[in-house]
């Protein structure tokens, strides 16, 4: 059969292994119904796809290498997911200019090695950066607590190349780090959870690495640690991240991130402890400190529910108490990005009290917006998902956003949540 | 002149003392920065709330006519220029700090508010605002959000998108839209983001929340004396590979140098040299000594003959007097003065500055660069008369030249002034048309009558459904780049 005459399948513009079915996919989807998992290994190949999809009407499900399975939402399932896995290669990086372009699918550990020997790194600790892809984090575009420091990852992103769910290629905002060149659409596919586009290669800023990596850990109880947090907040010396976790048994511990040269970094530490009040329980540095924080990235993984909440970081007391109720309901764990006000909720399980997990979220994400915060899911079953809502109406905008997506995605071909 | 009716509305939504129809008083707002583009508007109305713009700006489009917001007018793009005399709604008295929130860092304020005055209202507090573009003292918060503005410390800090945190934008047809707010984190698109630096496109704001930093406790900043300019460039590069990360490092050239030298503003430079380089650190004391001194290291082994430091706050304001006047100095050496905007990747710098210099040279024309080294944002100055035309086809076609040798070496045509109506019709050297499309359709979808600030930012030839009648461009072709009365800031 000629090519010409040949019926156009999403399927049949790839090789065969770039394409998972049945259990492979299933297994590749963290056991999630998907009816196949495409790799294209270039962006022609993604556009390729796209353009097929909307033609014969196939849904795709936008994804990484699939490590955050709930960053894009499922609904819809059965499905296509289009991962971005493949395009993992670093197509320029020059060190001196502290910039990166690179396939989205480059996993996070890969770009690390590549920068570390030149003495730099992206200093990105957004939930799943670990185990995730640059592109994953992109389009998921939430911040971990050190955009205290550093900037959100929205900040430190200076351009991308984009298959949008119409089928169009677009390369938008460039590979240097000031640039006001027309809209900031590269602000727009940021965090927009691939509902807007297949996000393929990313330029980055990069940093360099600080000479002194230091972390304090201070530990107590829950109205003590939620002091310190506030001493650490007012405090104008330059701490680089706090975090407070508080776990299953109630139990509260405050993390300070100093980063500097060692000098700085050890005065820094030396005047927050006798500013504070505390002495820290433990402090780790230098590449146990790295390590430490890249396993908080990882802390969200493989949870059924994660619950984000965020509001202004004066109100962490508040914010923490209705992350504590749903933890209590959903035998979790509490962080709290203690600069920036965000709380994030790790369920470990929803199983029985299903009616009663729905209630608490429902109520938490009521009492968030109405003191003018926001409460969305991170990721949670389909069931809980499809009554609480990913996102409620913290978004604002709302038509605008419905428009930004019909003008990008007008057949709605691809299924992630818009967020 | 606008329809009597509609100045009648105008004057009962402000009051009449908000309305401004007199020709000679419209005059004052027929260019902004950038004078080569003279356009009188048709009005100009000045209201205090948002509500008063949403009405304002629902009578205007009613009458169909076209809006252009202006904030202090000091933009270098010829943004703010209203043509079709459009009505402009300007934010002058829309100056009030709404709240200043030290315990969360934040503040929201009215876009009248003059960026200076938002850093010492914050200064009590500890806190400043960081984006701190040349024209501070003068230019609004809401023009920095339109136009992203960035500044010499954007180099550490970031420019003006990173600390936008919450909007409240009118929309064309009158609707009010809220984005973002309380704080960093936000569901649903990033609408804060995609509003800034639309370059008054999309919608008028008129509440704006940004993030403040509490003031840094040490300031260390050297002058590196250069007898090449291209040693100066590889200092900057040499600084950032070491891992140093300066507040700040910004380079004069020497026909810069001996330009402010000359004027009112001399700052003491060795008027034989041929590069300044500021380099600046901030932060906690301890540890700023040795980072300040491997920088000076660094230059020195660039090919610096002499390193100044300031040890106090006077001496420190002597070192930047002559990056901050240079502009000002310029008006002493030609009449007009032409000033690019072009980001190119650090390590280009010098081999774009050699460039540069050699296109100045074949075309007969002063070129002076005082620039943002750190960020690699040129800012190549070319003096002319422009009552000469002989001079005036030269400087037009140096320009271009230098545009293409930017963007050529990986660069983008602006990297903080903005668009406007004098560069874009150079968009299609950095975007294709499915980029160009894709801006069109967004704007559309803020704006779908192309009421906001018509003719800026993209070229009409690449709107979908173009005719393709008529000659591209308003004043677009007469240079290529910004041509700034001389004494404008940047």
């Amino acid at each position: 059969m000629s090519t010409a005459t040949a019926p156009r399948t999403v399927t049949g513009l790839l090789p065969a292994d770039q394409i998972l079915t049945g259990d492979a996919a299933r297994e590749w989807a963290g056991g999630r119904n998907v009816r196949a998992v495409l790799l294209p290994a270039s962006a022609e190949e993604v556009l390729a796809v796209v353009r097929v999809a909307n033609e014969t009407g196939t849904p795709l499900l936008p994804a990484g290498n699939g490590s955050w399975p709930g960053g894009g939402g499922w609904t819809g399932g059965g499905g296509m997911v289009v991962s971005t896995a493949r395009l993992d290669s670093i197509a320029h990086y020059e060190p001196a200019d502290l910039t990166l372009t690179a396939g989205a699918g480059l996993g996070w550990r890969k770009l690390a090695a590549a920068v570390e020997p030149n003495g730099q790194w992206l200093p990105v600790d957004a939930p799943g950066v670990g185990a995730g892809t640059l592109g994953g984090a992109v389009a998921c575009g939430v911040s971990g607590p050190l955009a205290a420091r550093y900037g959100r990852v929205r900040d430190n992103v200076l351009g991308l190349e984009v298959v949008t769910g119409e089928g169009r290629l677009l390369r938008i905002g460039g590979r240097v780090v000031k640039n006001v060149a027309g809209y900031d659409l590269v602000r727009l596919f940021t965090g927009s959870r691939g509902s807007l586009g297949v996000i393929t290669s990313v330029s980055v800023r990069l940093f360099p690495r600080p000479g002194a990596d230091v972390t304090m850990v201070f530990e107590g109880g829950v109205d003590e640690m939620l002091e310190l947090a506030g001493a650490v907040r007012a405090s104008s010396l330059p701490v680089a991240a706090a975090e407070m976790v508080v776990g299953g048994a109630g139990d509260g511990r405050l993390v300070a991130r100093v980063l500097g040269g060692r000098e700085e970094a050890d005065d820094v530490c030396a005047r927050l402890v006798a500013g504070i009040g505390a002495t820290p329980t433990r402090t780790v540095r230098g590449g146990e400190s790295e390590v430490f924080h890249g396993r908080r990235a990882e802390w969200e993984a493989g949870a059924p529910l994660v619950a984000r909440m965020a509001a202004l970081p004066d109100r962490l007391g508040a914010t923490m108490r209705w992350a504590r109720e749903v933890a209590g309901r959903t035998r979790g764990e509490v962080a709290a990005d203690v600069l920036g006000g965000v709380v994030r909720v790790r369920g470990a399980s929803v199983g029985h009290g299903m009616v009663g997990v729905v209630e608490v979220l429902a109520r938490a994400r009521r009492e968030m917006e109405a003191a003018g915060g926001t409460m969305t899911l991170s990721d949670a079953p389909e069931e809980v998902a499809a009554r609480v809502g990913w996102t409620g109406g913290g978004g604002g905008g709302g038509a605008l956003a419905e428009q930004l997506k019909s003008l990008f995605d007008p057949r709605s071909v691809l299924l992630s949540r818009c967020p | 002149m606008i329809p009597s009716t509609l100045a009648k509305s105008l004057v009962e939504i402000c009051g009449p003392a908000a309305v401004i129809l007199d020709e000679d008083r419209l005059l004052v707002y027929e260019s902004d920065a950038l004078t080569a583009y003279r356009h009188r508007p048709g009005a100009v109305v000045l209201p205090r709330t948002t509500d008063e713009v949403r009405a304002a700006v629902s009578e205007i489009a009613r009458h169909g006519l076209p809006i252009v917001p202006r904030g202090a007018g000091t933009g270098l793009s010829g943004g703010a220029v209203a043509l079709d005399r459009a009505v402009v709604v300007g934010t002058a008295r829309m100056n009030r700090i709404l709240e200043i929130d030290a315990p969360n860092r934040r503040a929201v304020l009215q876009p009248g508010v003059i960026n200076a005055e938002l850093s010492a209202a914050a200064r009590p507090h500890g806190l400043y605002y960081a984006p701190d573009p040349s024209s501070q003292t003068a230019c609004t918060i809401g023009g920095n959000v339109a136009e992203n503005s960035g500044g010499p410390h954007c180099l550490k800090y970031g420019v003006t998108s990173r600390y936008v945190t919450g909007l409240t934008v009118v929309l064309a047809d009158g609707s009010v839209v809220r984005a973002g707010g309380q704080g960093r984190d936000t569901a649903g698109y990033d609408l804060v983001g995609l509003f800034v630096g639309s370059e008054g496109c999309f919608g008028i704001a008129t509440e704006i929340e940004v993030g403040l930093l509490p003031l840094p406790e040490g300031v260390r900043t050297l002058l590196g004396i250069f007898d090449r300019l291209e040693d100066s460039g590889r200092a900057v590069s040499d600084i950032v590979s070491a891992g140093l990360l300066p507040a700040a490092m910004e380079i004069i050239d020497g026909p810069t140098i001996r330009a402010v030298e000359d004027s009112v503003f001399a700052a003491g430079y060795p008027t034989d040299a041929e590069a300044a380089l500021v380099v600046e650190f901030d932060g906690v004391e301890a540890g700023l000594d040795g980072e300040a001194a491997r920088a000076a290291e660094l230059c020195e082994r660039a090919g610096a003959r002499e390193i100044r430091s300031a040890s106090d706050e006077n001496e420190r304001m002597a070192l930047w007097k002559g990056r901050k006047k240079a502009f000002g100095a310029m008006g002493r050496i030609a009449p007009d003065l032409l000033v690019q905007d072009a980001t190119v990747p650090r390590t280009t710098l010098p081999s774009i500055l050699k460039g540069i210099s050699e296109i100045g040279k074949r075309y007969g024309l002063v070129v002076a660069n005082v620039f943002h080294a750190g960020d690699g944002n040129l800012h190549p100055n070319i003096l002319f008369d422009r009552r000469d035309e002989d001079e005036l086809e030269r400087v037009e076609r140096a320009s271009k030249e230098i545009m293409r040798l930017c963007v050529d070496a990986g660069g983008t045509i602006t990297g903080e002034h903005g668009v406007g109506l004098d560069k874009k019709h150079h968009m299609p050297l950095i975007y294709g048309n499915a980029e160009l499309d894709a801006m069109w359709g967004v704007r559309r979808v803020f704006d779908p009558g192309g009421v906001m600030n018509p003719g800026k930012v993209l070229p009409d030839e690449t709107a979908p459904g173009w005719s393709g009648e008529g000659e591209p461009g308003v004043a677009g072709d007469l240079v290529a780049g910004d041509l700034v009365a001389a004494g404008a800031a940047t």
